[in-house]
């Protein structure tokens, strides 16, 4: 039982300035209000290699979610961690970041791929956002019965927030670009 | 965005630590690696009270699976650069 979405989004702004938004998507205190059932962003480890231009990154994320009472029950707690690990290469202009929950795992394994690159039409002025999230629930788990009503909260739950990601990332971007005239000025 | 962040509605004790390297590293990653100046990592100072608070904090909460999951990570980082580059890993 696997279930796969991909979406894609092109930000009418350059990569470098979405990508500074990216690192900035959970931290300000607007963007917490939006994205609400993110509760914690730390950073775990980070390693620059710079004769390749690379920036490795990883990430504990705490998600709350809130899900069914039998959940909740089975599971004893409505919130989750998740590990994000991020490349950015900026020699070749890209990012990717993948997501996986490290609680949970014996009843559902979510993990979202999500690259950053110069977008082909416009590479100095656009970024393309590639997203794929993959949930797989556990076809043993105590939860197999109901797996499928979980799956399908599961996933509206992301698709959902990745919407509200989207709304954050424009609104940062615009953000940068008002700074960035406002110094170049 | 702001450089200063409500980090009260935050639960960890490390959040002000932790908004300092942030911030730090946001600057950093705007103005210095996106101009092509990667060549040193900047930021060394917070990031040491940081992690340290982290650790600690991890640690109390029994969440040092966070660090396990850390370690799986950076050593498919370091195979994946070879010997040379993992020196500059750990500060």
């Amino acid at each position: 039982m696997v279930k796969a979405y991909t979406q894609e989004h092109t930000y009418r702004h350059p990569w470098e300035r979405v990508t500074s938004a990216s690192w900035r998507k959970f931290a300000d205190p607007e963007n917490k209000r939006i994205l609400s059932h993110i509760l914690e962003v730390d950073t775990l480890n980070r390693l620059l290699d710079p004769p390749s231009g690379k920036l490795y990154t990883t990430r504990a994320i705490t998600i709350h979610c809130p899900g069914p009472w039998f959940v909740r029950k089975i599971v004893g707690h409505d919130i989750c961690h998740c590990v994000e690990s991020t490349v950015v290469d900026a020699r070749s202009r890209s990012m990717q970041l993948t997501t996986r929950n490290i609680s949970l795992q014996k009843f559902v394994e979510v993990e979202e791929k999500i690259r950053y690159d110069p977008h082909p039409d416009n590479p100095n002025g656009w970024t393309i956002c590639q997203q794929e999230t993959r949930i797989r629930i556990k076809p043993l788990s105590a939860l197999a019965s109901m797996a499928e009503k979980v799956e399908q909260r599961c996933a509206e739950k992301f698709l959902q927030n990745s919407a509200k990601g989207r709304e954050v990332m424009e609104r940062i971007c615009k953000y940068l670009e008002a700074e960035s005239s406002g110094l170049a000025l | 965005m702001r450089q200063k962040r409500d980090s009260s509605s935050s639960t960890s004790p490390c959040a002000p630590l932790r908004d300092a390297y942030h911030n730090c590293f946001n600057r950093w990653y705007a103005e210095k690696f996106m101009k092509g100046q990667w060549d040193k990592e900047e930021c060394l100072s917070e990031w040491e009270k940081y992690r340290a608070c982290l650790s600690q904090y991890l640690e109390d909460k029994h969440l040092s699976r966070f660090l396990e999951a850390e370690g799986v990570v950076s050593s498919t980082v370091h195979d994946d650069l070879g010997e040379g580059a993992a020196s500059g890993a750990s500060q």
